[in-house]
């Protein structure tokens, strides 16, 4: 009988204390949801590490920023790994140091005008300070929609090569925007340029387009030879010999194979 | 009062002794580690990946997100979810505030997010189903009318009971839940900021009402919303088990609604009057969070009122049967 008495009183007490804990903690919520009050001050966090400079021989480990579309993403590829992981891995072993992927920011469809904005953003921000390399593939979306004449995309006969040479300058200063941008956020970062092929390039209709796809590239290049520490990967002749190897099933993105040729050059260039 | 207050004595002890409450903190000795471990697996994962790096992790998980936002595969209720979530982690890397520093009280801040729902209420129907069952099936319940008190204080005392071993429950699995993380992820995070005021609107994340608090505040206010979700299961399943003189039934019954309601919250956002239903009302945590409810239209106050108005009338019907009640057999 003692023993249940001492009981009682522990159990009761406690479980009175919890349940008014708890009726504190329900009117609490509720007071905070419909009569918010400022918040605490948020503490200040250490800002991201800056890349160290110096040539990519020099450096202990390598952090990798991919940026721009679906290309970089890896659509397209089963594997999932793009030629991002790829090249990473490839410049791993071919330069025998640690070489990370900070982070693959790159996103399907995007434009070079809204990459520009998004570089205003913190998260790339605090991505591309840190980066010694920065692999980018951007335009392709521009310049297709240009060229688009409100046909259907796996086609490519409804695409006008004409309308495309007239309105390629307004994309051309739309990367010049983006490479500026990056540049000014982190001058010592390699930038590597991926360039474009023509997936239509099987389609006679098309096969003009090639040539304006290689004025592109120079373009690119251009920009590249000017900028100093920048290097524009040739794609376009990957893709011309056997098209139907190298490009997935929507005809448009490569495929695991055409990715990993894709990397293969990236290492290269990069050695 | 005093009447009063032995008869809720006598209840309470009556629950020690049947070790329901011991049931209930074995599940949790046994489960929370095995939550933790697989936490623990997330985290080396992560850490290996990212190197610490959480602004890259943060980064990293926006981007996935937004990546699925372009797919058309991906159902549209899923993407006012991830739409919702991405724009919450932008809010964080823009304030350049970790959402997830790694620590006993994080961990417990998202064991109760998902314990809310399915797994409180499971261990509150432990102590519920059979309180007033089992003195039927056992024959108990002549013995206790049989002395000279009201019938409906019987059932109050039963009823305070209740609510005192509710608080119980969610206070042990708080406790529970941040010594056995700690020893993994260590006992700090206290003052870590947490982001609460996210107003879903439509497609859209209002942000203007959004203010940091303290995270052990963040699991308080939890714990509190919990433990009134929690009381409205209490209420029904007491009702059930008034209604049914079966434990086993009674448990079955409410065990049944709740994952109905768990399922329903998943697929049910196109039938809307489905959210005057108790059990897809309990998610209350879902608005300290900010993710979008399960129905367009619900909010705090909606659900509030929904789970008060079944409480209220479980309460009537319970009591009402109760004292009428013939007890036979």
């Amino acid at each position: 009988m003692k023993s249940t008495s001492w009981l009682w009183r522990g159990l009761g007490i406690t479980s009175l204390v919890c349940t008014l804990l708890m009726m504190a903690g329900f009117g609490w919520a509720l007071k905070d949801n419909w009569f918010p009050q400022a918040g605490m001050a948020v503490p200040k966090s250490a800002p991201p590490p800056s890349a160290a400079p110096g040539s990519l021989a020099s450096k202990k480990e390598l952090k990798i920023v991919a940026m721009g579309d679906s290309l970089t993403v890896g659509t397209g590829d089963a594997t999932g790994s793009g030629y991002v992981k790829t090249a990473a891995d490839g410049l791993s072993k071919t330069m025998h140091k640690p070489v990370r992927v900070l982070n693959n920011l790159a996103l399907n469809g995007l434009r070079a005008d809204q990459l520009l904005k998004l570089l205003d953003d913190k998260g790339y921000h605090n991505a591309i300070v840190q980066a010694d390399i920065v692999f980018l593939t951007i335009g392709a979306n521009d310049l297709f929609q240009i060229a688009q004449n409100g046909g259907s995309m796996a086609q490519g006969g409804d695409l006008s090569p004409e309308q495309l040479e007239r309105r390629m300058p307004e994309v051309q200063t739309r990367l010049k925007d983006v490479w500026a941008k990056l540049r000014g956020m982190n001058p010592a970062a390699r930038i590597v340029y991926v360039g474009l092929y023509n997936p239509f390039y099987d389609n006679p209709n098309m096969q003009p387009a090639s040539d304006l796809l290689q004025e592109w590239n120079r373009f690119a290049h251009g920009l590249s030879v000017s900028d100093g520490n920048a290097t524009v990967v040739p794609t376009y002749d990957l893709f011309e010999s056997d098209i139907g190897r190298y490009l997935s099933s929507d005809h448009f993105h490569p495929n695991e194979a055409g990715y990993a040729r894709i990397a293969d050059r990236v290492v290269q260039a990069l050695q | 009062m005093a009447n009063l207050l032995n008869l809720v004595q006598n209840e309470t002890i009556k629950v020690w002794k049947k070790r329901r409450f011991a049931v209930v903190l074995l599940i949790l000795l046994i489960l929370i580690p095995v939550f933790v471990y697989a936490q623990m697996k997330i985290a080396q994962n992560s850490a290996q990946k990212f190197k610490g790096d959480w602004r890259a992790e943060l980064q990293t998980q926006i981007t996935d997100n937004t990546r699925a936002l372009g797919s058309d595969r991906i159902p549209e209720e899923w993407k006012k979810w991830r739409r919702a979530l991405v724009q919450q982690l932008q809010y964080y890397l823009d304030h350049d505030i970790n959402p997830r520093t790694p620590n006993a009280v994080t961990f417990t801040r998202g064991f109760m997010d998902n314990a809310v729902t399915l797994f409180i209420p499971l261990m509150v129907l432990a102590i519920a189903s059979d309180l007033v069952s089992s003195e039927r099936s056992s024959g108990t319940v002549k013995m206790l009318l049989t002395r000279p008190v009201r019938r409906w204080r019987i059932l109050l005392s039963k009823l305070v009971t209740l609510t005192l071993y509710v608080s119980l429950i969610i206070v042990a699995t708080v406790l529970l839940c941040y010594l056995i993380s700690g020893l993994v992820f260590g006992y700090r995070g206290w003052g870590e900021p947490v982001f609460i005021g996210f107003q879903v609107s439509g497609a859209d994340v209002n942000t203007s009402g959004v203010h940091a608090v303290p995270q052990v505040i963040y699991v308080l206010m939890q714990a509190g919303l919990a433990w009134f979700a929690s009381m409205v299961v209490a209420i029904l399943a007491l009702m059930v088990s008034v209604l049914v003189r079966s434990t086993a039934a009674s448990f079955v019954t409410m065990m049944a609604a709740i994952i109905a309601g768990a399922i329903l919250t998943n697929m049910a956002s196109s039938w809307h009057s489905a959210k005057y239903l108790f059990n897809v009302n309990l998610e209350l945590t879902s608005y300290l969070q900010g993710t979008p409810p399960p129905i367009e239209g619900m909010t705090l106050g909606f659900s509030l009122a929904v789970l008060a108005v079944w409480a209220a009338a479980g309460l009537v019907v319970s009591f009402g049967v109760f004292t009428k009640q013939d007890i036979l057999n």
